[in-house]
C-alpha cells in the first residue's frame, strides 16, 4: 500500500474543500468553480435508511455552510425507498432532485427508463466541477457498476458492498479450527463448531427469500457458471452448477444454522452472531460497525474478518453497490450535483472507512495508512475489504425486474432448508421466472 | 364441602380471568421492559425483565434520529381531520339512512367496510400523482375518510335507528324543520353514539399504517410510519424500537383507559340491537 | 372493528321494515357524505376495473388485455395458494376469537373484585396500534433469544419457531390477531349477555338444569344472533389483515405467510404490475362478497 497521503492530509484536503470557496470566488468571479454559486436553492434527498446515509445527514450542516444550498434529506428503509422513488420516478413528478440508488437492484430500471441525468456531461463542465474532485480516485469498479450499458453513468458511486466472513474468534480458537479458505472447509468446521444442546451454531445466514439470493449468489459465484444469466441474457438458475451452488446452502443452514433460520434476514442473523450463538456468518460488509459495537455487542473485540470461501471452480465474492443520481425532472441540477460532490468527496468516503459503515468507492480512503491505523477496527477487517475487491463480482443479475427474481428464486432456496428438493425447486422457480424475464428483455 | 368447593370454583375462576388478561400484560410490559434497558441486556438470554437501573436512553434517541415530533404532529392532524370530517359528513348520513330505512345505501358502505384498505390504494396513489397532492398530509387524510366514514356511519345508523320517533315527531308537528329536529332532539339523544364513533374514528385513524405507508413523503409521515421506518439497515436496535413502538401505541392506550366506559357501553348498546 | 352497532343497523333496516318514512328531504343527509363516498370509494372501484383489464405498468405503457390479467391469475399458483392461505388464516383468525371470546364474555358478566380493571386491560390489545405491537411481537419471537421461548420452557414446553418456520408461522400470526381481536368479540357477547332475559334460567334452575345444561340450552340459542354478528365482523377484519403480517413477515418464510394481501401488495407495489394486481382485487373483493352473503344468509337462518 502506499504510504502517500496521511490522514492529516486527507483531513487537510478536507478542511481546504471548506476553505476555499472564497478563494475561488475572489480568483475569478466568472467561470471558475464556486461552491456558493447556488447558494439559497433548496434541494431534497431521498437516501435508504443505513449507516453510510445516518453519517451524510449528521454532516449534512458542512455542506450547508460550505454552500449556502439548504438540504432537506430523509432515509428510509430499502424497501420502502425502492419502491418509493420507483414509484416517484414513474409518476414524472419525483419529489427529490437527489436519490441514493441500490445498482444491484435497480441499475437497469433506472438506467432504461433515463430516470437519472448523466453525471459526465455535469462533470465535464469546469465551472461547476470542483477541482478537488478527482474522479481518477474512485476504483474503477465502481465506475463500471455505475455506467450503464449504452455508457451513460448516471449515478456517482457511492459504496461497494462486499460479501465477507465474520467469524467468531473464541468459537474457532476453543475447537482449533483454522479460518476456512474453501467452501468445503467452511461446512466440514461449522459441522464441528454447531452444538445444538449448547445454543451454539457453527453458521448463521440470511434464509429469508429475496434477501437470502445474496447468500445463494455467494455460493454460485463459486462455481464454473458463476452468473444467474448466460451471455445471451437467459435465466440459467437451474443448471448443474447452480443446483451445486443450492445443494450447498441448504446442507450449511439445515445442518450447521440455527433452527428458523429460514425465516431469518439481516436482523435476525445480526442478533444471533451478536450474541456469540454462532461462529459463521457471511454477509455484507456493512455490519462490522454494530458488531464491534460494545454497548450492544457481546463479541466486539472478538470478530474475525476474512473473504469469503474459495468455490470449486472460481473465488469471488459478491458485490453489491450504490450510487447517488439527480433526478432527469429535477431544476436543481447544479446544487444537486454540488451534492453529490460533497456526498462522494474524499472526506465523508473516507468516515464510511473508519467507523465501519462500509467499503468507499474511492481508493483514497483505503491508502490513508494513518486513519486506518486509529480506527477501531482491526487491521485484518481493511486487508479483507482491499483483498475482497480484488475478487469482487456483481451478485445480482442486472436485470429490472429484479426484486421478483429474488422473491421467486428466494422461495425456492426457503424450502429447500425445510428440506424441499434443491433441483425440483430451483427447476420450478427458474421456470416460473422466465417468461417474466423474456417479458422484460423483450420491452428494451 | 360446598364451602370448599366454592372456593376451589373462586380460585379456578380468578386464575382464568388472569389467563385472559396476562397476554395483554406480558406484551405491554415487554415493550417497556425493552425500551427502559440498554442494548445488551435487550439481547440476553436468558431474559432480564426488570430494567437495572431503567435507562432513558432509548427515548432520547427516537427523539434524536427522527423527526418524531414532526411525525406525531401530522399524526394529531390526519387523525384529527379525518374523524373530524368523518363525524360532520357521517353523522347526518347515519341519521337520514336510519330515517329513510335506505336499504341501498347501507349496502354501499357496508361495502366500504368490506373491502380491504389496500385496493384502494392503487387508484388513488395513482389519482393523487396526476393531481400532484403526494407529499402533503391532504392525500393521507383523505384515505383515512375511507376508514372513518363507514365506521360512524354503521354506529350512527345504528343509534339513530334505535331512538324513539315519537319526540322528533312531536317537533315536526310544533313546526320545526327536520333539519331543527336532527340538531336538536335526535343528537343529543343520539350523544353516546357519537362519542363511541368518535373514539373509534380516531383510534382507527391513529393506527392506520398502510395509506401513509406508500402515500406519506418525508414531510408528511404518519406515526406508525415512522416506527416502521425505525428499523434501520444493518443496525438493530430493539431499545429505540420498543420505545417509539411505546411511543406511539401510548395515546390511543390511554385514550381507551379514559374512555373505557363509554367504548364498552357504545359497543354493548349497539350490540343488543343486534339481536 | 366497528362494532355491533353496524350491522345491527342492517339489521334493523333489511329486516324490519316499517313504514317508509313521509319525506324524502332526508337525502339531503346523506348528499355530502355520499359525494366523499363516491370519490373515495367509487371512483377507485371503477378505475380498479379498467386497470384490471389492462397491461397496466407504472411508467410505462397501458395495452388493452381484455381478461388476460384474470386468465394468468387462474394459472398463477402462488395465487391459488395464497387464496388457501388466506382462508386458513381466516378460519383460524374466526374460530378461536370467537371461543376465547365467549369465554371472555361469559367471565366479565360475573361481578368479581377489579371486574372493571380486568376488562380494560382486556381490551387494550383491541385499540394498540399493530404496526408497533407487531414489532414487539418479532423481539418477541426469535427462536434462540425470544422471551417467548423463554417462557415454554419455564414451564417445561418445547421451543417453537414461532414465524421462522412455514409449518408454524400462520398459526403465530394467528395468536397476534386472537390478542388483538379477541376483545371486540367479547364486547359483542358481553352485550348480548346483558339483554338475556332471566326467566328462562330460573325456570331451568327449578327444573335442576346445572349451569352447563342452561349454558347449553338457553344462554347459547339465545346468544347465537350476536355470535353471528361477531362472526362476520371477525372475517371480514380477518379477511382484510395486513400491516401485521407484512411488517413481521413480508409473506415468509417463502411464501408461507403469503395471503391475498400480501400478494396484493407486492404484485402492485414492489413489482409494480398495476394491471395484475388490479384483477387480483377484483377476484379477492367478489370472494368476500362471496363469503359475506354466505354469513348473511347464515344470519338469516339463525333469525329464523
Amino acid at each position: 500500500m502506499t504510504q502517500g497521503i496521511t490522514r492529516r492530509t486527507a483531513l487537510a484536503a478536507g478542511g481546504a474543500l471548506l476553505a476555499a470557496p472564497p478563494i475561488v470566488r475572489q480568483a475569478n468571479a466568472q467561470s471558475a468553480f464556486d461552491w456558493k454559486r447556488f447558494s439559497g436553492e433548496r434541494i431534497e434527498v431521498s437516501l435508504t435508511a443505513n449507516p453510510r446515509s445516518t453519517i451524510l445527514i449528521q454532516n449534512q450542516r458542512e455542506f450547508e455552510d460550505m454552500t449556502g444550498i439548504r438540504v432537506g434529506a430523509e432515509q428510509i428503509p430499502e424497501q420502502q425507498h425502492r419502491q418509493k422513488f420507483a414509484i416517484e420516478f414513474a409518476s414524472g413528478r419525483p419529489s427529490f432532485d437527489v436519490v441514493g440508488i441500490s445498482l444491484h437492484v435497480n441499475k437497469r430500471q433506472v438506467g432504461r427508463a433515463r430516470w437519472c441525468t448523466d453525471i459526465k456531461a455535469l462533470m465535464a463542465d469546469a465551472s461547476i466541477t470542483s477541482p478537488d474532485f478527482d474522479f481518477a480516485d474512485f476504483g474503477a469498479g465502481a465506475v463500471e457498476y455505475s455506467t450503464q450499458s449504452d455508457g451513460r453513468m448516471d449515478t456517482i458511486p457511492e459504496f461497494t458492498d462486499y460479501f465477507i466472513l465474520y467469524y467468531n474468534k473464541e468459537l474457532l480458537a476453543a475447537k482449533n479450527i483454522a479460518v476456512p479458505t474453501t467452501f468445503d472447509e467452511m461446512y466440514d468446521s461449522a459441522k464441528r463448531l454447531t452444538e445444538p444442546s449448547r445454543q451454539i451454531y457453527g453458521n448463521v445466514g440470511r434464509g429469508l427469500r429475496n434477501a437470502n439470493v445474496v447468500l445463494y449468489s455467494s455460493f454460485l459465484l463459486g462455481t464454473q457458471q458463476r452468473d444467474f444469466l448466460d451471455a445471451q441474457r437467459r435465466l440459467i438458475s437451474d443448471s448443474p452448477d447452480a443446483i451445486w451452488a443450492g445443494e450447498f446452502y441448504k446442507k450449511l443452514l439445515r445442518d450447521c444454522s440455527p433452527p428458523g433460520v429460514s425465516g431469518f434476514n439481516w436482523n435476525e442473523c445480526q442478533t444471533t452472531f451478536m450474541q456469540g450463538r454462532a461462529a459463521y456468518w457471511l454477509d455484507g460488509v456493512g455490519f462490522a460497525a454494530p458488531l464491534e459495537d460494545r454497548t450492544r455487542s457481546r463479541v466486539a473485540g472478538k470478530v474475525g474478518y476474512a473473504v469469503v470461501p474459495r468455490g470449486p471452480a472460481n473465488h469471488h465474492c459478491a458485490m453489491f453497490g450504490t450510487g447517488f443520481g439527480i433526478a432527469e425532472q429535477s431544476r436543481k441540477k447544479g446544487a444537486a450535483w454540488y451534492y453529490l460532490q460533497w456526498a462522494s468527496g474524499k472526506a465523508n468516503q473516507l468516515r464510511y472507512l473508519t467507523s465501519g459503515a462500509g467499503s468507499p468507492a474511492r481508493t483514497s480512503p483505503y491508502r490513508n495508512e494513518e486513519a486506518i491505523s486509529q480506527s477501531r477496527f482491526s487491521r485484518e477487517f481493511f486487508n479483507t475489504l482491499i483483498a475482497s475487491a480484488r475478487i469482487s463480482r456483481p451478485g445480482l443479475p442486472e436485470i429490472v425486474p429484479v426484486t421478483e427474481f429474488r422473491d421467486t428464486i428466494g422461495a425456492a432456496l426457503t424450502s429447500t432448508i425445510g428440506g424441499a428438493d434443491v433441483g425440483n425447486e430451483l427447476r420450478r422457480a427458474t421456470e416460473a421466472f422466465r417468461p417474466v424475464l423474456e417479458a422484460s428483455e423483450r420491452a428494451a | 364441602m360446598r364451602k370448599v368447593k366454592r372456593i376451589v370454583g373462586n380460585i379456578g375462576f380468578g386464575f382464568g380471568v388472569l389467563m385472559l388478561v396476562s397476554p395483554a400484560i406480558l406484551v405491554f410490559l415487554w415493550m417497556l421492559s425493552l425500551s427502559l434497558k440498554n442494548e445488551l441486556d435487550n439481547t440476553d438470554y436468558p431474559p432480564i425483565f426488570i430494567p437495572n437501573p431503567p435507562v432513558w436512553d432509548n427515548f432520547a434517541a427516537v427523539f434524536e434520529r427522527n423527526d418524531f415530533v414532526k411525525y406525531a404532529i401530522n399524526s394529531v392532524i390526519v387523525s384529527f381531520s379525518a374523524t373530524g370530517l368523518a363525524i360532520l359528513l357521517g353523522v347526518p348520513a347515519g341519521y337520514g339512512i336510519a330515517k329513510m330505512r335506505a336499504t341501498k345505501a347501507a349496502v354501499v358502505i357496508l361495502i366500504a367496510r368490506i373491502t380491504p384498505g389496500l385496493s384502494y390504494l392503487i387508484p388513488l396513489f395513482l389519482l393523487f400523482q396526476w393531481i400532484g397532492l403526494t407529499g402533503t398530509v391532504v392525500p393521507i387524510i383523505i384515505t383515512h375518510l375511507v376508514i372513518t366514514v363507514p365506521i360512524v356511519v354503521w354506529i350512527m345508523m345504528g343509534f339513530f335507528e334505535g331512538l324513539p320517533a315519537e319526540l322528533e315527531e312531536a317537533a315536526l308537528v310544533d313546526g320545526a324543520t327536520i333539519w331543527q329536529a336532527f340538531r336538536h332532539v335526535a343528537m343529543p339523544l343520539a350523544k353516546p353514539g357519537i362519542t363511541v364513533a368518535t373514539i373509534l374514528a380516531f383510534i382507527f385513524s391513529w393506527n392506520n399504517f398502510i395509506f401513509a405507508m406508500v402515500l406519506a413523503g418525508r414531510e408528511s409521515r404518519t406515526l406508525p410510519v415512522a416506527v416502521n421506518n425505525m428499523l434501520t439497515f444493518e443496525q438493530i436496535s430493539w431499545g429505540p424500537l420498543s420505545a417509539a413502538a411505546l411511543l406511539v401505541t401510548a395515546p390511543v392506550l390511554v385514550l381507551t383507559l379514559l374512555a373505557q366506559k363509554q367504548i364498552v357501553a357504545g359497543l354493548t348498546a349497539g350490540g343488543v340491537k343486534g339481536g | 372493528m366497528d362494532g355491533a352497532a353496524s350491522l345491527a343497523g342492517t339489521a334493523a333496516t333489511t329486516t324490519r321494515r316499517r313504514r317508509r318514512n313521509y319525506s324524502r328531504r332526508y337525502w339531503w343527509f346523506v348528499v355530502p357524505c355520499g359525494v366523499v363516498v363516491l370519490a373515495t370509494i367509487i371512483f377507485p372501484w371503477v378505475f380498479t376495473l379498467y386497470m384490471s383489464a389492462h397491461d397496466f405498468k407504472l411508467g410505462g405503457g397501458r395495452e388493452y388485455v381484455g381478461f388476460a390479467n384474470y386468465l394468468k391469475l387462474v394459472e398463477d399458483e402462488r395465487f391459488l395458494l395464497s387464496i388457501l392461505r388466506t382462508l386458513y388464516f381466516t378460519a383460524l383468525s374466526v374460530v378461536l376469537p370467537m371461543v376465547l371470546g365467549l369465554l371472555a364474555a361469559l367471565a366479565f358478566h360475573r361481578k368479581f373484585p377489579l371486574r372493571g380493571l380486568a376488562r380494560t386491560i382486556f381490551i387494550l390489545p383491541m385499540m394498540a396500534t399493530p404496526v408497533a405491537v407487531a414489532l414487539v411481537w418479532t423481539m418477541m419471537f426469535h427462536p434462540q433469544l425470544g422471551v417467548l421461548n423463554w417462557l415454554l420452557q419455564q414451564v417445561g414446553l418445547p421451543p417453537s419457531l414461532w414465524v421462522y418456520a412455514p409449518e408454524t408461522v400462520i398459526p403465530t400470526l394467528v395468536m397476534i390477531e386472537v390478542w388483538h381481536w379477541t376483545p371486540l368479540v367479547m364486547l359483542i357477547l358481553l352485550g348480548g349477555l346483558a339483554s338475556l332475559p332471566i326467566d328462562p334460567y330460573e325456570a331451568a334452575k327449578i327444573d335442576g338444569a346445572t349451569a352447563f345444561q342452561a349454558f347449553w340450552h338457553i344462554t347459547l340459542p339465545l346468544l347465537a344472533p350476536f355470535l353471528v354478528v361477531a362472526l362476520i365482523i371477525r372475517t371480514i377484519d380477518a379477511l382484510k389483515a395486513f400491516d401485521t403480517i407484512y411488517v413481521i413477515t413480508q409473506g415468509g418464510p417463502g411464501t408461507a405467510s403469503e395471503t391475498i394481501n400480501i400478494f396484493l401488495y407486492l404484485q402492485a407495489f414492489a413489482y409494480y404490475n398495476l394491471g395484475y394486481a388490479s384483477a387480483v382485487v377484483v377476484v379477492f373483493f367478489s370472494i368476500i362478497i362471496l363469503l359475506a352473503m354466505v354469513l348473511l344468509w347464515t344470519r338469516a337462518r339463525v333469525r329464523a
